[in-house]
């Protein structure tokens, strides 16, 4: 009897683009939100409704004491008396920060999902890559990627990703600087605790988080009957289960508990919190991110 | 008796590793399903309490602490019934074997049985001393094994009874005073002597272990007693086995071994002895020729039986019809009495001597007993003389009359003195005579003295020089009792006494009885030429009876028998059981003497605690291996399913009870598929051909090699074929042309042969297949052709193709020929005809003479027939009938007839027709003309 989920081999990053491709092509442009003003000198490409630095014009102003020369703007201060001050619109370009986990836990997929967990999150990843690039943020991958305003965004996490070491399941906090939007990808199977212990000082940091939780069917319904071994992918560790039907009630109270416990520390850290299940579409969760991202505030 | 025994013990020590297995099996549980699981810490939070392993059920674990169980046993090679222990320590293995009639059915078995005792000796290197039981020249001279293996196997079973005198003395020579280690005795356990010592005997030898080997005894049935009583054989059978009921046919076999009478034979519990009547009628009673008791047969259960077994029939003739006042007191009553148990008595009612002896002549028998008659009346002489002469047997008893009747009587067997002699009367001194002991000669050879007898009168012989060799009896002071007198192949015996008891008292004595049957046995065929001296020759074996009871020509070292002396010991090697003489007259010896019987070999009192008793063909070893790894092979089955039924797959998927569903079908279409039996090829060349022929029949016509006859003889039948087909039920297929030589004639019913003398000879293998033909039942028809040449010369100038007819004839076998006669089956056994015409109407049709005419009955004897059932083979004519049958295809005759006259045509194909119809119905219509008779004769 064929098992009923298997480790898939690691899912080629050069496809999760190909696929991420058009993942993106269905999403509208992302507008990040930013939503906290920070002294950043690089430009990006969003308005900020405000005075600032940017190209765009903003507003005339009359000039005013101890201001540079330069900014005075003669064709309109040569109209009448007074001299005017040409304000731009503030346009600054958000860093995004991604991570997906791969850990061997990821490469998991049932005979109930057409991909494994780690296809879906890296699908997800570069599509909103994808999708973020166009709108000029700086993305970046804690440890791989430096943030970089780049319209080959997805392509060259992407190759970084290829050519990476496996990546840990939660990002070194001492790569994520500055005042970032931090999106996880992952299954999140570890003890909650672990999860917020690493995570919390993130949040402390005044960084925003995003974590969405990819889970296979399987390991939601528990379909497993009779004896079973169960095999930790990660560690190799192995468990007999005598009747493996008995325990999935227990089973699914425990999974779903983990859930609920991740879902209200998220709440309180104000980070989001998106589950997707890999017998779904991909688009549910980028539209889902889509909105968190661009909207002003959490969902 | 039934035991568990194993090859290699040694293995079942690993049954100690039993409650290891147990334990093992205890913690480790079946294999499990694995599956990659990566929310493993939720599952392992819970699965805490089970981290043990998962125990087998304990039923489970039962299971297959069986199958490792069945594999330690199988390994160890059980074997139910093994054999017996080994030899003892020391000395060489004896080994004394029963080859009698009793071991000849399980002979193989007790070979068996030695042989593996020899093959023991052989791998333990010990002599064997061999000894048979019976054996010419038995010599229990230690050999080696493989030296006593050739003797073993060349002993074969001897249709005779072990004799264990001397057994203990044979081997104890042979042996030279070594002491045997293992004497193993592999006896018939049966023994005709009561108290038979010999086992005790044995035990003297002082064997290191002595094992009794007997068979169950079941086969040891012996044929003790056979007499020929009043309404059939009475046969006694002795059995060994009294355990239980038996029963058993009982069948009589006639000389060519047809079984022609038969009884159930009924043992009841406990008894050795059985006796029953084969009821059957003199005539058939006097064809056994053997008696066969049981389904096996061995020389003990089979008897055979000779003339003197046979009853006879005696006519009596009394002489005074006063006797019929006083029955109970006439010499006939006396003779009636002795003669009933062993003879058919025939009387006459007609008065009158002579018209009395004529009528009991016709009755045929053996012996003729004539009561004190004086004289023979003339007319009765001669027939009387002639019976005696071919051979019968006359007694006469003495009396009143016979002494007064004179000297010149034909039919005494000596000159007798007129009147009788007198003993112990009044006015004598002389007291009544005793009888001498019987002569060791003669018929009453053997019987013991008479010694109770008294002779009172006598009539008394005139002395002559051969009176001695005549008597058969005298008495005391050796005046003669009873006398003989050959007369051509037969013989005149008179008692000097009457036959009643005023003159002696020998009619009251048993010794009357055994006298008469003596005498009556000797009346037929007498067999043994006497010797000058009066002796019987001793009788060469004829056929011999073998240990499995059947008889064979082969005499062996057997000597000649001396039915005297030899008959009443039971059968040994020069004188095993068989028939003696030759084929015109035999005695036949059985194994057995009368009235023994056969009882089981008792070892006796002392030899008791010595002897182990074994059985000869215990149950045969099974090897049961195959059985245990079976058993294993089907508990790893059930624990196969009873895991996939934890594993919860038996619960699953429709589409694997699909999967059994075609794996059943491809099961049964396996079996269906099984190869159909194949079955030699045994066509031969020809076979079609001759099958055509005998799916439809068909004219046949012989070949001459020319062209334009062969043409008109295909042509004839052809018309023929239609005429046939048109007018009668018979539809022949084409005619065929046939070359004798080489072409099966089998098939073909008649062959039409035109003769003509310008075609070449046939030659002598054709004339010789012809021949062959004609003798298996078919017939020619020879058409010479040439009426027309014929009709002019008439000076019996044979034409050329009857020179051709005759010379082809030459070789031939050929009856005696007539033309049809009138009221021959040709003339009417379709149409009514006189005449066979042809293209020519003048020649007669020649056919067998004396066949298929009504008056057949009335034929010459020495007219043998060739041919069976009235059926001429041959049939000869001049009148070319194929010229007059000849039509093309278009039906126009092809040959005028001679003269030209159609009617002569039809009547030449209503002559074929007739033909054709004798050909296959042969001589039913000639049965047919005695129905009037039949039905005259059923009415009345």
């Amino acid at each position: 009897m064929a098992p009923i989920g298997e480790t898939s081999p690691a899912f080629a990053s050069r496809e999760a683009l190909q696929l991420a491709h058009e993942r993106a092509a269905l999403m509208p442009d992302c507008l990040v939100e930013a939503r906290r003003v920070a002294n950043s000198v690089i430009s990006g490409w969003h308005g900020r409704r405000r005075r600032g630095m940017g190209e765009n014009f903003w507003q005339f102003r009359p000039y005013a004491e101890g201001e540079s020369f330069s900014r005075i703007d003669w064709r309109r201060s040569a109209r009448d008396d007074h001299t005017y001050v040409r304000d731009r619109e503030w346009e600054a370009a958000h860093t995004i920060l991604l991570h997906a986990d791969l850990s061997p836990s990821m490469r998991y997929r049932s005979r109930f999902a057409p991909v494994s967990k780690e296809a879906r999150a890296l699908v997800l990843m570069l599509a909103l890559a994808e999708t973020l690039a166009r709108s000029g943020e700086r993305l970046g991958v804690p440890g791989l990627l430096e943030p970089q305003a780049n319209r080959q965004a997805a392509e060259r996490i992407a190759v970084a990703l290829a050519h990476a070491a496996q990546t840990p399941a939660l990002p070194d906090p001492a790569a994520i600087r500055g005042s970032v939007d931090l999106i996880l990808f992952g299954d999140f199977l570890d003890h909650p605790d672990r999860i917020l212990t690493a995570l919390k000082p993130l949040a402390h940091r005044g960084i925003r988080g995003h974590l969405v939780e990819i889970a296979d069917p399987a390991e939601e319904s528990f379909p497993y009957a009779g004896r079973t071994e169960f095999i930790d992918p990660e560690t190799g560790r192995s468990l007999t289960a005598g009747r493996a039907d008995s325990l999935a009630e227990d089973y699914r109270q425990a999974y779903l508990a983990r859930r609920e416990t991740l879902a209200a520390e998220m709440r309180r850290m104000g980070w989001n919190h998106v589950i997707h299940s890999t017998d779904r579409p991909a688009s549910e969760p980028l539209a889902a991110l889509h909105l968190m991202l661009s909207a002003d505030g959490r969902p | 008796m039934s035991a568990l025994g194993f090859a290699t013990p040694a293995v079942l020590a690993a049954l100690i590793a039993l409650p290891a297995i147990w334990w093992l099996l205890r913690i480790t549980p079946p294999r499990p399903e694995r599956e990659v699981f990566p929310p493993f810490r939720i599952l392992a939070a819970l699965l805490k309490r089970e981290e043990t392993p998962a125990k087998s059920p304990w039923w489970l674990t039962l299971l297959r602490l069986l199958l490792a169980a069945a594999v330690i046993f199988a390994m160890a090679g059980p074997v139910l019934n093994p054999r017996q222990a080994a030899l003892s320590a020391a000395g060489p293995l004896v080994l004394v074997i029963d080859n009698s009639w009793a071991a000849a059915n399980d002979w193989d078995a007790r070979l068996a049985a030695a042989e593996e005792l020899i093959d023991e000796a052989e791998s333990a290197n010990r002599p064997v001393s061999f000894l048979l039981t019976v054996d010419d020249k038995p010599d229990a001279t230690p050999l080696s094994a493989a030296e006593a293996r050739t003797r073993l196997l060349a002993a074969r079973p001897r249709p005779v009874s072990v004799n264990r005198d001397g057994l203990a003395d044979r081997l104890a020579a042979g042996l030279s005073g070594t002491a045997p280690g293992t004497l193993a005795y592999v006896t018939d356990g049966v023994s005709l002597a009561e108290g038979d010592r010999s086992i005790e005997a044995l035990t003297a030898l002082k064997p290191g272990d002595f094992r009794l080997l007997a068979g169950d005894g079941k086969v040891a049935i012996a044929v003790t007693d056979v007499r020929n009583v009043n309404d059939g054989m009475q046969v006694t059978v002795s059995r060994l086995d009294a355990r239980d009921a038996a029963e058993m046919p009982l069948t009589a076999y006639d000389r060519q071994g047809r079984a022609i009478a038969s009884e159930n034979l009924v043992f009841s519990t406990g008894a050795t002895e059985a006796k029953t009547v084969l009821k059957a009628p003199l005539d058939i009673r006097n064809d056994f020729a053997r008696l066969a008791v049981g389904t096996l047969s061995n020389a003990g259960s089979v008897h055979l039986l000779d003339e003197g077994s046979k009853r006879r029939r005696v006519a009596i003739l009394g002489g005074e019809t006063a006797d019929a006042e006083r029955p109970l007191l006439s010499p006939v009553y006396y003779i009636k009495r002795a003669l009933a148990p062993f003879a058919d008595i025939s009387e006459s009612r007609v008065s009158g001597l002579d018209a009395a002896l004529k009528e009991l002549l016709a009755t045929r028998p053996s012996a003729i007993v004539m009561s004190d008659v004086g004289k023979v009346p003339a007319a009765a002489a001669r027939a009387l003389t002639d019976y005696i002469e071919a051979g019968g047997t006359l007694i006469r008893f003495a009396g009143p009359q016979l002494a007064a009747a004179g000297k010149d009587d034909p039919f005494a067997t000596v000159p007798l003195r007129e009147g009788e002699r007198r003993f112990g009367g009044v006015l004598s001194w002389s007291e009544p005579q005793a009888l001498a002991p019987f002569p060791e000669t003669g018929p009453f050879a053997g019987l013991p003295p008479a010694e109770d007898v008294k002779v009172r009168r006598q009539v008394l012989a005139e002395p002559s020089p051969d009176l001695a060799a005549r008597t058969l009896a005298s008495l005391r002071d050796g005046t003669p009792l009873v006398t003989m007198r050959r007369l051509g192949r037969g013989s005149i015996v008179l008692f000097h006494v009457s036959a009643e008891t005023s003159w002696s008292d020998l009619p009251l004595s048993g010794h009357f009885v055994d006298m008469l049957r003596q005498l009556v046995q000797m009346a037929r065929a007498p067999v043994g030429k006497p010797d000058a001296d009066g002796k019987t020759q001793p009788l060469p074996p004829y056929r011999l009876l073998a240990a499995d009871g059947s008889l064979s020509a082969e005499t062996g070292n057997a000597r000649p028998l001396n039915p005297a002396r030899d008959l009443a010991k039971a059968a040994d090697l020069t004188h095993p059981p068989g028939l003696y003489g030759e084929e015109e007259g035999f005695l036949a010896h059985n194994l057995l003497p009368e009235g023994s019987r056969i009882r089981p070999l008792d070892p006796g009192q002392r030899a008791a605690p010595w002897v182990k008793r074994l059985p000869v063909t215990g149950p045969q070893p099974v090897n049961l291996t195959p059985w245990f790894l079976g058993g294993a092979l089907l508990f790893l089955l059930i624990d196969g399913l009873v895991m996939l039924w934890l594993n919860g797959a038996l619960a699953l998927p429709r589409r694997r009870s699909a999967a059994a569903v075609l794996l059943a079908l491809a099961c049964l279409a396996g079996i269906s598929l099984e190869p159909a039996p194949s079955r030699a090829d045994d066509s031969r060349p020809g076979d079609e051909v001759l099958l055509k022929h005998l799916d439809t029949t068909h004219l046949a016509y012989v070949e001459t090699g020319e062209k334009e006859v062969d043409e008109i003889s295909r042509m004839g039948l052809y018309g023929l074929t239609q005429f046939l087909t048109f007018r009668t039920a018979l539809e022949p297929g084409e005619p065929v042309a046939i070359h004798p030589e080489k072409d099966e004639l089998s098939a073909f019913s008649l062959i039409y042969w035109p003769v003509s003398a310008s075609a070449p000879m046939p030659t002598p293998e054709a004339i010789g297949r012809i021949g062959a033909y004609m003798r298996a039942g078919g017939t020619v028809l020879f058409d010479t052709r040439d009426q027309s040449e014929q009709s002019f010369g008439g000076s019996g100038q044979a034409t050329p193709n009857g020179e051709r007819l005759r010379a082809i004839l030459a070789d031939l076998d050929i009856p005696p020929l007539e033309p049809v006669p009138r009221g021959h089956v040709l003339t009417r056994s379709f149409y009514l005809m006189n005449q066979f015409p042809g293209r020519y109407a003048d020649s007669p049709l020649w056919v067998e003479a004396g066949q298929g005419s009504d008056k057949s009955g009335a034929r010459s004897s020495d007219v043998a027939p060739v041919s069976a059932d009235g059926v001429t083979p041959i049939m000869i004519t001049a009148n070319d009938f194929a010229g007059a049958w000849a039509i093309d295809d278009m039906g126009n005759p092809q040959l005028p007839t001679v003269p030209p006259d159609e009617n002569q045509r039809e009547y030449a194909y209503r002559a074929g027709v007739n033909i054709m119809m004798y050909m296959l119905t042969g001589n039913y219509k000639g049965d047919q003309v005695h129905v009037p008779a039949l039905l005259e004769r059923l009415g009345n």
